[in-house]
This record gives C-alpha cells, sequence and structure tokens, in this order.
C-alpha cells in the first residue's frame, strides 16, 4: 500500500519541501552535510528538512552516526572546517549557512544555544563555573563583572544549584555530572535564547539523575519560553519530553509527526522497530525484546537504494533500487513518513500502546 | 594554593637529600688518585705514600663517613677546596653561576615565549605556509647535535662580521676582558657575547617546545570545551587566548620543567664552544683535573637547580590548573 497524499507546501511542521517557514524559528531545508576523510566521503546528512516552531519540543530520535547530532551542529555552525554544507537553515527567515562568524557569534549563544552530551569534558577545567556562565552573559551583554557573577548566581540557583551563591566560584571538577550538565543548561539560558538545543543531555549521565536533568531542562525551556530540540536516541525520554518527534536514519528522514500519532501508529518499519525495542515496565514476564537486526550502513558508501532495507522486513526490489519516496502525508496534521512500504496507520499499533498485542511489524 | 604550595616544598627536601648523596657517591666512588697509585706502587717505598695520599684526601676513611663530614661541611656552607688551586667551590660556583645564569635564563625565556607563540600559531592555522615552514626548521634545528650548531653559529658569526668590518659577534667570553665602559656600555658588550652561544640553545629548544605547544593546542582545539565557549558566542580570539591556551599551556609548563636539565647538559657544551668561563667551563676542568670537590660541589649545585626549577614549574602550573592545587 502506499500511504496518503503529497505533502502540501505549506504550513507543514516538519515539512519536506519548499522556501524555509518565516514562522519557524528554525527552518532546515534540503540540508546535506558532507565530511572528506581520507578513506572517501562520507555523508552525514543526505537531505533533511524540518522546522521548529515557538515553544515546542522537537525530539530528533535516531541511532548513532544517522546524523541528527551533525544537522544541529550545521545550525549552530559547529562543524569542523572539512564538513561541506550545503541546502538551508534559516533562523527567523535569516539565512545562517554562508553567513559570516563575527554575525554568527552573536545569535550563538543568544538566539540559539546548546547543551551538549558530555559534561565531563564540556567545561573549560580551569575556568571556575561561574566565570564560565558569566562570560556567556557578557559576550552578548553590556553587564558589569558583578552583574554577571549576580546573573550566574541566579542561572545556577534555577537550574537546581544548592547554595548557588557560594558554587559560582567552585571548578568543574569539584561539580558531579549531573550538577556540570545543570550549570551546562544554565549557560544554554543565560541570554534567553529563543531555540535550545540539547545534544543527548543525558546519555552521558548515571541512569538515577537522567531524570532530574530532563525536568531542569523542561524547567530551563519554561523560564525563558523558548523552543526545544531534544536530540536522543532514547525513545523514552522522546515519550516524556517531546510534542513532536522526527525519526532520522542513515542521514534521511524516516519518519516524524506528533508523538501520539507516530507512537500509536509508526508507519515506517524503522520507527516501528524502535518501539518494538523498548523496553516496558507492564510487560508481561519472559516476553522478550524486539531488536533491529544488523547495523546501519557506512555513511562512505550507503547503498543506492532505502539504507534501511537490509535490515528491513517488508523490504522489496524496489526499496533495493530506489531511495525512499519524498516524505508522505500519513495523517494530518503532521505525521509523514518516507518509505516505499510503510505501513497501515490503522492496522499498525506500536507495541507501546499495546503490549500484549501482535508485533507492529509482523 | 598556599597548601599545595607548602606540600610541595616540603617534597623537594628528601629529594634535595637524595641529590646530596647522588651527587657525593657519583664522585667519591671514583677512584680520583687511581694513577697516582698505579706509578707509586711500582716504585719502592710507594705503598706508604699512597698511604700518606689517601690520607690527605680523607680516602682512608669509609665512605659513610666522608659523606657525613662532606654533608656537616656543607651545612655550614663550606663545600671543601679544588685540589687543583686551594679555592673554596663556593667561591667558584659563585663566580661561575651568574655566568651561566644569564646563558640559562636568557634561552629559557626566549624559547619559551617564541616556541608557545609559533606553536599557537601553527596550530590555529594548522597545514598553513607558516606551520609548514616552522615545522620543517623545528626539525631542522631539533635534529642537530648542540656542539655541531654551535660551531656553526660561531663560524658564521665570524664570517659576518668580516663582512660587515665591525664585530658585531663576539665568539669567544662571556665578556671583553678589561673592558672598561660604563653600565650600558658593559650591558651591550655582554649583549654582543650572549646572542650567539644563546641562540645555539633557543633555537634547539625553542624547536621543541613549539612542537610540543602546538600538538597541546591542537589537542585543545578539538576539546569539548572550545566548543562550548564557541556555541555560547565567544569570539575566536578569545576563545584561543581564553580557552585553548591556557589549557594548552600545562604540558608546556611540565615540559619545560622537565627539560630543564637537558638545557644544562646544553649550556655545558656550548660553554666549551664559546669559551665562556661558566658552569660548564668549571665543570670540565674539575672532571680532566679530578678535582672531586669541584665535582661533587657543581653536580649538588646542579641538582639543586633542577629541583628549584621543578618547584617552579609545579608553582605555574598550580596557579593555572584549579584541578591541581585543590587536589
Amino acid at each position: 500500500m502506499s500511504a496518503g497524499e503529497p505533502v502540501p507546501d505549506k504550513p507543514m511542521p516538519g515539512g519536506a519541501t519548499g522556501q524555509p517557514d518565516s514562522t519557524a524559528i528554525l527552518s532546515v531545508r534540503d540540508l546535506r552535510v558532507d565530511f572528506e576523510t581520507d578513506d572517501g566521503v562520507v555523508q552525514a546528512v543526505r537531505g533533511v528538512s524540518w522546522d521548529v516552531y515557538e515553544g515546542e519540543v522537537l525530539a530528533i530520535a535516531g541511532e548513532s552516526g544517522s546524523g541528527k547530532s551533525v544537522s544541529v551542529l550545521a545550525a549552530m555552525g559547529l562543524l569542523p572546517p572539512d564538513a561541506r554544507v550545503s541546502g538551508s537553515i534559516s533562523h527567523r527567515g535569516r539565512e545562517l549557512l554562508g553567513m559570516p562568524e563575527k554575525k554568527l557569534e552573536r545569535l550563538r549563544g543568544s538566539a540559539m544555544s546548546m547543551v551538549f552530551q558530555d559534561p565531563m569534558t564540556s567545561l573549560n577545567p580551569v575556568m571556575s563555573v561561574g566565570d564560565q556562565i558569566a562570560e556567556g552573559v557578557r559576550v552578548h551583554q553590556k553587564l558589569k563583572r558583578h552583574q554577571a557573577r549576580e546573573r550566574a548566581a541566579e542561572l545556577l540557583d534555577l537550574v537546581g544549584i544548592a547554595d548557588a551563591a557560594r558554587r559560582v566560584d567552585a571548578y568543574p571538577h569539584e561539580f558531579s555530572g549531573g550538577m556540570r550538565q545543570r550549570a551546562m543548561i544554565a549557560m544554554a539560558i543565560a541570554n534567553d535564547p529563543d531555540v535550545l538545543i540539547a545534544d543527548e543531555p543525558t546519555t552521558a549521565l548515571d541512569v538515577t539523575i537522567q531524570a532530574q536533568i530532563l525536568d531542569v531542562l523542561e524547567r530551563a525551556r519554561q523560564a525563558v519560553d523558548s523552543a526545544l530540540i531534544l536530540i536522543t536516541h532514547d525513545l523514552g525520554v522522546v515519550a516524556r519530553t517531546a510534542h513532536r518527534l522526527f525519526v532520522m536514519y542513515a542521514g534521511r528522514t524516516a519518519e516524524t509527526g506528533m508523538i501520539d500519532d507516530v507512537f500509536e501508529h509508526p508507519v515506517h518499519p524503522y520507527t516501528a522497530g524502535l518501539l518494538a525495542a523498548i523496553p516496558r515496565l507492564d510487560t508481561p514476564r519472559g516476553r522478550r525484546l524486539i531488536p533491529i537486526e544488523g547495523s546501519p550502513p557506512s555513511m562512505l558508501a550507503p547503498p543506492p537504494g532505502c539504507a534501511f532495507q537490509p535490515r528491513c522486513g517488508r523490504a522489496s526490489d524496489l526499496c533495493t533500487k530506489y531511495p525512499p519516496p519524498p516524505l508522505t502525508l500519513v495523517s494530518p496534521p503532521a505525521h509523514l513518513s518516507a518509505c516505499h512500504h510503510p505501513l497501515d496507520p490503522q492496522q499498525s499499533t506500536s507495541p507501546l500502546q499495546n503490549p500484549n498485542g501482535e508485533d507492529s511489524d509482523a | 594554593m598556599l597548601a599545595y604550595a607548602t606540600r610541595k616544598l616540603l617534597i623537594s627536601i628528601p629529594v634535595l637529600f637524595f641529590a646530596t648523596l647522588v651527587a657525593f657517591l657519583l664522585v667519591a666512588t671514583v677512584d680520583p688518585i687511581a694513577e697516582q697509585r698505579v706509578f707509586l706502587l711500582s716504585q719502592p717505598g710507594g705503598a706508604e705514600q699512597v698511604a700518606r695520599l689517601e690520607a690527605s684526601l680523607g680516602l682512608d676513611k669509609p665512605l659513610i663517613e666522608r659523606y657525613g663530614t662532606w654533608l656537616g661541611d656543607l651545612a655550614q656552607g663550606d663545600m671543601g677546596a679544588s685540589t687543583e688551586n686551594g679555592r673554596a667551590v663556593t667561591t667558584l660556583l659563585g663566580e661561575a653561576i651568574p655566568v651561566t645564569m644569564r646563558l640559562v635564563v636568557a634561552a629559557t625565556v626566549i624559547s619559551v615565549v617564541f616556541g608557545v607563540a609559533v606553536g599557537v600559531i601553527s596550530a590555529v592555522r594548522k597545514y598553513s605556509v607558516f606551520d609548514n615552514v616552522s615545522t620543517f626548521f623545528a626539525f631542522l634545528f631539533f635534529a642537530m647535535p648542540v656542539f655541531w650548531l654551535g660551531a656553526v653559529l660561531k663560524d658564521l658569526g665570524i664570517r659576518f662580521n668580516d663582512w660587515w668590518g665591525h664585530r658585531v659577534f663576539f665568539t669567544i667570553g662571556e665578556q671583553s676582558p678589561r673592558l672598561d665602559a660604563d653600565f650600558w656600555g658593559t650591558w651591550a658588550d655582554r649583549a654582543g657575547h650572549i646572542i650567539l652561544p644563546a641562540l645555539t640553545l633557543i633555537l634547539i629548544q625553542l624547536a621543541a617546545t613549539s612542537r610540543f605547544q602546538r600538538s597541546a593546542m591542537l589537542d585543545v582545539l578539538e576539546s569539548d570545551y572550545v566548543r562550548t565557549a564557541r556555541a555560547k558566542g565567544v569570539p575566536r580570539r578569545r576563545v584561543i587566548t581564553r580557552h585553548a591556551l591556557r589549557n594548552a599551556l600545562l604540558p608546556v609548563v611540565s615540559y619545560t620543567g622537565l627539560t630543564f636539565g637537558t638545557l644544562i647538559g646544553g649550556t655545558v657544551v656550548t660553554e666549551v664552544v664559546f669559551n665562556w668561563q661558566g658552569m660548564g667551563r668549571l665543570f670540565l676542568d674539575s672532571l680532566l683535573d679530578g678535582d672531586v670537590a669541584v665535582s661533587q660541589g657543581w653536580l649538588l649545585a646542579v641538582g639543586v637547580s633542577v629541583i628549584a626549577v621543578n618547584l617552579l614549574t609545579d608553582l605555574v602550573y598550580g596557579l593555572l590548573d584549579p584541578r591541581v592545587r585543590h587536589g
């Protein structure tokens, strides 16, 4: 079966085609990122388009190497110089690709800011935490030293660091991993950004504090009323945090939509597979999780057809020969997928919703 | 910081004590009258003469007792006297140390400052013309033995003087003998003398330091916290100086402390090439003369200076890195 109708040009959250959406905060169109390496060209991102709107939480999910981090680093202008970026990334209608570094510096840390994966290495070990937050404030705002310091203490207090006024002078090595990630979040919201990007913010942390950090992130986001792009490979995190989900596989979009739509009726076999692989507390004893067999393709030489085809139970000749079709509407308002043989949304039921039911992929 | 400095200072004490033991034993375990002994014992009545000689040098006493006596005298500021000219070792060291200090301090300061600058620029502009040229010269000078580079520079200096028709570079001694000049004249004369030997040491030190700084800087530029600083919108220049350089200096500080001993070795050679009357010449003469007290005193003085420099680098490291001073 082939689902749905072609994507309308406007205004389609996560829309695949057309001009950048100027009502979005960040609008990405046909983004491609290649890295020149000694072994050849690595095609990290192969034409993705998405938008993030005021105040929403957009999750970008996918395995390692699916291009999710690279996409947002491209938006921040933080890719290494050997990256070749094409397509369009615009912030409130202003094109970011090709923007002079000086102008981009003014946006980074103020309009858009970022929390990174590993808080143990993301803070400068020889600068006090307060100085590092205050520096971010003073780069963008005309504040005196002591004012920036007070602001740093306020921010630390906001992200739940006890005794913040004293802790401003502490160095990163005096903080635990969770505290460091709180400090990173404080730094990221220091200049009231309108979009906050969190790149696997809980992956490097102890499981017991992952939930706390997600709560802090949400509290921080609400305090500055920004949008949040949450990059993760953990669909459990997505479920509790995000409004909208964007699933990437091998540098392309697999499926996107509102959380409920995608979780209840995944149509892309990859998404369905991911959902089937999530452990649940209410799963009957003895029932095994269903892994997705195999591993993602090398992005040095991605297969000519669908990149997921070697791992897919529904693959046909079509999939080996032709790349997946453009994103196609599954159901309004925003559920789209790119697959030659999508599951029927009416029949596909996520194992998340129906742990005792049939496997969605079967 | 005070606790850290105190701890480092206290650790230096046993090291210092150990240095006295090594300085003493390195020399004391060698027989200073080996040649005379062979000659005298072949003569009639030679055995008594050997015994008298041994007694006069204190060689008849056990090693541990000799060490005790030497250490006791040392504690009172007496390092013995030269067996060659009878002058006190402290006096000889007092004359030689300032001469060598000029060379060592000039070479260290200049090579560190330029080495850091060259390394940082090379790292920031990786594979640029500047980087490639500085890499070429770094390996060129690093591969040169000190004595050879010194001799080449000396030769070039003489040729330059001939061509210029006026003596710009002095190639012998640390200053002109019987110089009668005012304060500035004295300094100008010393500068003319120090340029070539200092350059010898600088080129070799600079080569190593700049390579070290370059790789440290490259590591740090790739680090997550540099990316964090950029993500905050910190301007590039400030990212490099405030975030990257400060961290990349740490390994170079350690390296400078560790290679200080090598630098002293290089200085000994350079002083001999350029006929300086400094520590290098003093050591060489004491070895050639079998001058026990001077050799021991020299080793101890150099040992103390190495300990002092490492203490200094530890303190600088502590100032730069909070993890170390809190740890």
